[in-house]
């Protein structure tokens, strides 16, 4: 970064852009990174120094060492695609019952009254609490995991589904109506798309719920593949180094769903809805 | 263009019921109160409008014109009086009236196009006639160039022209237009109500028009209602017989805005006078 950064003697116009553009991209990544080195450093610095018990704290190039090694004997990868396919049919349970219901809560008075206080009580239960009553009834498996997973999502877009509904413009309802709409038809016409970019952030939402239903569940029932399973078996077998590395695996994970998927969809729907604020 | 009128008067002719020689619209001592205000909204007030004209009702705001618009349009329900539309009680929105709104209201999620269409899907009319009246509706109003433009692309005044072509595709036998014009530059409404007035001349709706311009009511219409406040109410009637199409610059028209203007003035001064004679009785 600094070389390219540093190349201001270069000749050339083109050269002298081009290396002013390099100089404002490393500014911009050191802006948003220097804490992430700097924690990387002081890590390094304590792990060097030998203040710290390796077994508590391993240092930044065993945890990379491990993370190369779990990945090249294909191990965690099985656990890293057992743990996703799972969070996304959880996701996508949830995503599904929740919008449903959203839309049915928001469009009756009756259902409103009566299910809505339901699922926001819901909602100030922790999804996990709910996981000795899916053991009890899925059994000790992944079926059970799922199941959390899904209903962890499934609250959190019920609610926003229904806060949606209550933001449609009036006036859009009405020229809806005036125009002949009704029924199922206002429902699948106007209602949905009218909600869809709400839903996005429901969406969102609904994925970061699901992740940790499913992490929670993961290291509780330890005998289906999957991440939450390796970080539990690197707790008993005092392998700290494992459970960094799949920490970090998480987090990589996490990061990159929020750039490659949401990010996208998000702008994408504020384009084609024309929002304000759309870049 | 008469293809919307000879289509109009044969969906008329189908639909029995019907009285033909009934007038478009009777509004019957209707009057409005809404819930949480002690002032009526509307005194009790009665018109008719007949097959094929051009009405406004015009007037400062709180005056009860957008009330009266919402009833005919079957949005409102009023306390007491009736609302007949083309010899039938209205029940609903439908029904032969179509309606253009201050803001456009049109679906951000769609092109012009589909905006167009939407009125037809939800009556069920196929594919491919569907694509042919909504396309005659998007010439009508000269927006064949962006039909495949969504709402935010589009200019206020393009915005307004989609939403007058998507109630003019369904052929309606009333059109009713809630300011349509009012969020709009001078300029741009001055153009549209050119237009307006050309695409009226082509297809003969009977139109009901809400506006706070009064030189906008007077250059489109057979009949001005003009309205005042507080409560609201049809102040006076004129009978705009000038022959079209008109000119906006018309001294026969400033000079019947001039006098709208002055009786308007007056019902202020009125409504003034009365409110200090309050004032001066509180006081007291």
């Amino acid at each position: 970064m600094s070389t390219a950064a540093g190349g201001a003697g270069a000749a050339g116009g083109r050269t002298a852009r081009a290396s002013r553009g390099a100089r404002a991209a490393a500014i911009g990544f050191l802006r948003r990174s220097w804490f992430v080195l700097l924690i990387m450093l002081v890590w390094w610095l304590v792990t060097a120094a030998g203040w710290v018990d390796p077994y508590k704290l391993p240092s930044p190039g065993d945890v990379l060492g491990t993370l190369g090694t779990l990945l090249t004997e294909r191990a965690l990868l099985v656990d890293l695609g057992a743990t996703l396919l799972r969070l996304v049919e959880g996701w996508a349970i949830g995503v599904v019952a929740g919008v449903l219901l959203g839309i049915l809560t928001g469009g009756s008075r009756v259902l409103e009254d009566g299910i809505r206080p339901v699922i926001a009580g819901l909602q100030a239960v922790p999804t996990i609490a709910f996981l000795p009553l899916a053991i009890l009834w899925f059994g000790f498996n992944g079926t059970a995991v799922l199941a959390i997973t899904a209903f962890g999502t499934f609250k959190p877009m019920a609610l926003a589904t229904y806060g949606a509904m209550h933001q449609i413009s009036p006036t859009l309802l009405m020229a809806g109506r005036a125009l002949g709409a009704r029924g199922l038809f206002l429902q699948r016409t106007l209602v949905f798309p009218a909600i869809v970019p709400s839903l996005v952030t429901g969406l969102k939402m609904g994925w970061s719920f699901a992740w940790r239903a499913l992490m929670a569940a993961e290291i509780v029932v330890t005998g289906a593949a999957g991440l939450g399973g390796v970080l539990e078996l690197g707790r008993e077998i005092g392998a700290i180094d494992v459970v960094m590395a799949v920490i970090l695996v998480i987090l990589v994970v996490g990061i990159a769903t929020e750039q490659l998927v949401f990010a996208r969809l998000e702008r994408w729907v504020n384009r084609r809805w024309g929002l304000v604020g759309a870049r | 263009m008469l293809r919307f009128r000879a289509m109009r008067e044969r969906a008329g002719s189908r639909s029995g019921g019907h009285d033909p020689d009934a007038p478009a619209i009777r509004v019957d001592g209707a009057c409005k109160t809404y819930e949480g205000s002690d002032r009526p909204a509307l005194l009790t007030t009665s018109f008719t409008v007949e097959r094929g004209e051009f009405v406004s009702l015009v007037g400062p705001s709180g005056c009860g014109k957008s009330t009266l618009l919402g009833m005919i349009a079957g949005l409102l329900r009023p306390d007491a009086g009736s609302v007949e539309a083309l010899g039938r009680p209205v029940a609903g929105p439908g029904e032969g009236r179509a309606m253009v709104f201050q803001d456009a209201a049109l679906f951000p999620w769609l092109t012009v196009l589909g905006n167009v269409e939407y009125g037809l899907r939800a009556h069920g009319v196929g594919r491919a006639e569907r694509r042919e009246r909504a396309l005659e509706a998007v010439r009508l109003v000269h927006l064949d160039h962006v039909v495949d433009r969504r709402p935010h692309e589009l200019s206020g005044g393009m915005r307004q022209r989609a939403s007058i072509a998507r109630a003019l595709v369904m052929r309606p036998e009333i059109l009713l237009m809630d300011e349509p014009f009012s969020a709009l530059d001078a300029q741009t409404r001055t153009i549209l109500s050119d237009e307006l007035q050309r695409i009226w001349l082509e297809t003969r709706p009977t139109v009901v028009f809400v506006t706070h311009n009064l030189i906008e009511a007077a250059f489109l219409s057979d009949t001005v209602h003009l309205l005042s406040s507080g409560p609201g109410r049809i102040v006076r009637t004129y009978d705009i017989d000038i022959p079209r199409p008109r000119d906006e610059a018309d001294p026969a028209l400033l000079d019947l805005r001039h006098d709208m203007l002055e009786r308007l003035r007056a019902e202020v001064d009125d409504a003034v006078e009365q409110r200090a004679q309050v004032a001066e009785v509180v006081a007291l």
